[in-house]
């Protein structure tokens, strides 16, 4: 059994329906990230299942008890443990004090506390106001405090944004050591694919109240759902495309799509800028007319009789502005039908 | 940095001379009487006058302090209906001098008066302090802290007691600090209810003979009592750990079946702080309409508004010099010269009248008895609100303004007149006018130092209630809250609103 459920969550304030009948299980052990740009209701499903909003139709079970549907528990009944954004310490105490807040009357408080500093790696700074932390600091000791009581289930709620590039690396593997080690499921919420998908066991993909998509990240980055996704997750472009003889024929050549296809049908392939690869070829019909340079990487604008595309291309080898190129299409692509 | 101009650093330092040099003197004339000044403490008046002013400041202290935190979360922290009118309401009381409401409750029970009384009236006119610094920090508080707090398992009492009141408790204090520093110093609604505390003791040692040792040494006490908290004030202001303001949806929590009950009991609130001695002065005043003397009552309105434009004037100049000083141009003296005058901000207006009326009897008889004393008064008692309200204007100037004009040919001092002084002028304005409104409020100064012969609409109504005139000083009160109280409100807040979102950037 699962050790989270939602069933047809619907939610309304007033302002039309931020949630549109949501269902989505989480297994013991688990850390599901729900992605989704800003808007698209993931707040407010998150704290839906913190306790902290009541669905108007839908049920929540939460560990084997139905917490929300025919009976409500309020937050201070589930045990669920919460990380909000800005880590929201109380910024009134201590960082022991912070991390030992939910645990007052356990009588291996002190034990925990250092097992938990120690795991956070801040052994030494119990003492620290909050105010004289850093932003990864923050929120390792949010995480710790929501920890502590040993809840079975822990909501990140976009607990890296803050953060700059750097430390946003560091503290996501910190993170995932963290809750690995306390064995502890967790949902994180998050509007950077990136974050989503190296963080996650499996990525739930929502937009405007409704749960596209869910699956581990490669299945959601291999075959994302709908053109959206597919967008949303990495760059890709997009190409006409006519399904003729099993293939589909676009401007690029007869690609292989992955998913199921109908004769006849015409719609839109999506390539990920990765999956061009680019020849280069004095006597091809494609010139390179832009290119970025991130180093390991490069982004390279090439147009090609009918289209311009973008395709990041290994950095060193990237080809210059000006080269004459024939452009491939590595691997099979997704083809969506025009409705 | 440029030097400021030496216009400023005059105007400047002839303010810090203007606010020492009264006080200095009384406490010199006092330090060579100091055997009569000791004689007349060691009195057992001197204690009860102790004992009664402590238990009242200490009192209302704690119930403004209740009333007001009990508004506050009611109107910001919960789905009460009509929510803005209730704050408006909790802050009405603002625009009432307390003597005004105490004459209104006078008026309506004759037997009203003593430890009890003041108590109520008191609470009543201070209770606002507390709900704006209040509700200003419950908008601020950290929800997601509370929210963490409910996920570890908290019950929404725990929660308020560990989590919220941490963080609204320095404004709390602070403006808990305000208020005791208010009660200390009133003199009006106290001697209007006759209850016997330092102020009003003062001014009937005043009064009563023409030695003023008595009342001076009084005042000497008074000031050091008034010490002590300032001195509290100042370990609580400025520490607070805000937020930006949350999501409204989250802040709110159901009052279910409590809801009238708890608009029930803003409503007793406002009735008591307001609506009740404001319907009974509208009441004696229609009573009393056709023996009202409107030519009295036009006349003093004048008087007062005559006096209180002056004032403001010479405060918003003098105010405007050392912010300028202070905001453009920082530098030790200017430091110094500002945290001077603004030490004066907790002095009571009987003190400094009875300074005044000491230092110009025995000093400058030249000016005793001329509106001229009564100005340095209300500089003394006024700067402070004038410097606060003028340097926040000046400070919101961008900082590279002045460079970029002199960068364009214009010198320092045009730089100032055409560029910052321009963009800061509604500022200025709104606090030169706060000043006038506060000062055509001022009662026991003006008591104790308007020229010979000189009515305002305060001292008329002073003089009414003393002779229990209550429809004879009933149109006084009413227009003194029309023109100035009122206003004052409103202009308050506006003030405040602009602050607000100039600091949410």
């Amino acid at each position: 059994m699962s050790l989270l459920a939602l069933t047809g969550i619907t939610k309304n304030f007033g302002e039309g329906n931020v949630l549109k009948g949501i269902s989505l299980e989480v297994q013991e052990d688990e850390l599901v990230a729900i992605l989704g740009s800003s808007g698209a209701g993931k707040s407010t499903l998150l704290r839906l299942i913190a306790g902290f909003e009541k669905p108007d139709q839908g049920e929540i079970v939460f560990d084997g008890n139905v917490v929300a549907g025919e009976s409500f528990l309020p937050a201070e009944k589930r045990k669920i443990g919460i990380v909000p954004q800005d880590g929201a310490l109380f910024p009134h105490l201590n960082v022991y004090d912070n991390i030992g807040f939910g645990i007052a009357k356990d009588p291996n408080k002190d034990s925990r506390i250092q097992q938990l500093l120690k795991l956070i790696e801040l052994e030494g700074l119990e003492k620290r106001k909050p105010q004289e932390l850093s932003g990864g600091q923050l929120q390792r000791v949010a995480l710790a405090r929501a920890l502590a009581p040993k809840p079975k289930l822990v909501l990140l709620d976009e607990p890296f944004g803050a953060l700059d590039a750097e430390l946003r690396d560091r503290l996501r593997n910190d993170v995932r050591r963290i809750i690995h080690a306390e064995g502890v499921s967790a949902i994180l919420v998050t509007h950077d694919q990136e974050e989503a998908l190296s963080l996650a066991d499996r990525v739930a993909v929502l937009r405007e109240g409704r749960i596209i998509q869910v699956g581990t990240p490669t299945e959601i980055y291999n075959s994302p759902a709908d053109i959206g996704i597919a967008t949303f997750l990495g760059e890709s472009v997009l190409i006409d495309g006519k399904v003729t003889d099993g293939k589909v024929t676009t401007d690029l050549g007869k690609l292989t799509a992955l998913n199921q296809v109908v004769e006849g049908q015409s719609g839109v392939v999506a390539i990920r800028s990765e999956n061009f690869y680019l020849q280069p070829n004095p006597a091809g019909d494609s010139e390179v007319v832009g290119r970025v340079f991130f180093g390991h990487d490069a982004v390279v604008e090439v147009q090609t009789p009918s289209l311009k595309i973008k395709a990041r291309s290994n950095g060193p080898f990237a080809p210059e502005v000006g080269m004459k190129v024939t452009v491939w299409v590595r691997g099979a692509v997704n083809f969506y039908p025009t409705k | 940095m440029q030097k400021p101009p030496v216009l400023t650093v005059v105007l400047g330092v002839f303010a810090a001379l203007l606010a020492i040099v009264p006080l200095g003197y009384l406490v010199l004339r006092l330090a060579e009487g100091i055997e009569a000044a000791s004689a007349e403490l060691a009195r057992p008046r001197t204690f009860e006058l102790l004992s009664n002013t402590v238990l009242l400041v200490v009192s209302v202290s704690l119930t403004a302090l209740v009333v007001g935190v009990v508004q506050a979360w009611f109107v910001v922290r919960t789905n009460l209906r009509y929510p803005g009118f209730y704050a408006v309401v909790a802050t009405v009381p603002l625009a009432i001098p307390s003597y005004v409401l105490a004459l209104g409750y006078v008026s309506i029970f004759p037997w009203f008066s003593g430890f009890w009384a003041s108590w109520l009236v008191l609470t009543m006119a201070t209770a606002p302090y507390v709900f704006l610094a209040v509700s200003a920090a419950l908008l601020r508080v950290d929800i997601a802290a509370e929210e963490v707090g409910r996920s570890l398992g908290l019950s929404r009492l725990q929660v308020f007691l560990k989590i919220t009141w941490p963080q609204v408790r320095t404004s709390a204090t602070a403006a808990v600090l305000l208020v005791s520093l208010y009660v200390l110093s009133e003199f009006g609604a106290i001697a209007l209810l006759r209850f016997d505390t330092f102020t009003r003791a003062i001014y009937n040692a005043y009064r009563s003979s023409f030695d003023r040792t008595a009342a001076a040494s009084l005042a000497l006490v008074l000031v050091a009592l008034t010490l002590v908290i300032v001195l509290l004030e100042r370990r609580y202001r400025g520490d607070y750990l805000m937020q930006r303001p949350a999501n409204p949806r989250r802040l709110k929590q159901d009052l279910g079946k409590l809801q009238t009950p708890v608009t029930l009991l803003l409503a007793l609130f406002g009735l008591l702080g307001a609506g009740l001695p404001m319907a009974a002065l509208l009441n004696w005043t229609m009573i009393g309409s056709s023996s009202t003397d409107l030519a009295k009552l036009v006349s003093a309105t004048l008087s007062s508004f005559g006096i209180a434009l002056l004032a403001a004037i010479l405060v918003s100049i003098f105010a405007l010099a050392v912010s300028i000083w202070v905001v453009l141009h920082k530098n030790k003296l200017g430091s110094f010269i500002e945290g001077l005058l603004w030490s004066n901000h907790a002095l009571p207006a009987i003190v400094v009248g009875l300074a005044l009326v000491f230092f110009g009897a025995n000093v400058t008889p030249w000016i005793y008895q001329s509106i001229w004393l009564l100005m340095i008064a209300y500089l003394i008692l006024f700067l402070p609100n004038g410097l606060a309200a003028m340097s926040t204007p000046l400070a919101q100037v961008p900082k590279g303004l002045t460079e970029v004009s002199q960068s364009l040919g214009q010198s320092y001092r045009k730089s100032l007149t055409k560029v910052i002084l321009p963009i800061a002028s509604p500022g200025l304005i709104a606090a030169a006018a706060l000043v006038m409104l506060t000062v055509l409020k001022e009662l026991p100064a003006t008591l104790l130092l308007r020229p010979t012969g000189a009515e305002t609409l305060a001292t008329r109504l002073w003089s009414a209630t003393e002779e229990l005139a209550y429809a004879q000083a009933a149109p006084f009160a009413l227009v003194l809250v029309i023109i100035a109280g009122l206003p004052a409100l409103a202009l308050n807040a506006s003030v405040r609103k602009t602050y607000a979102e100039v600091n949410e950037e």
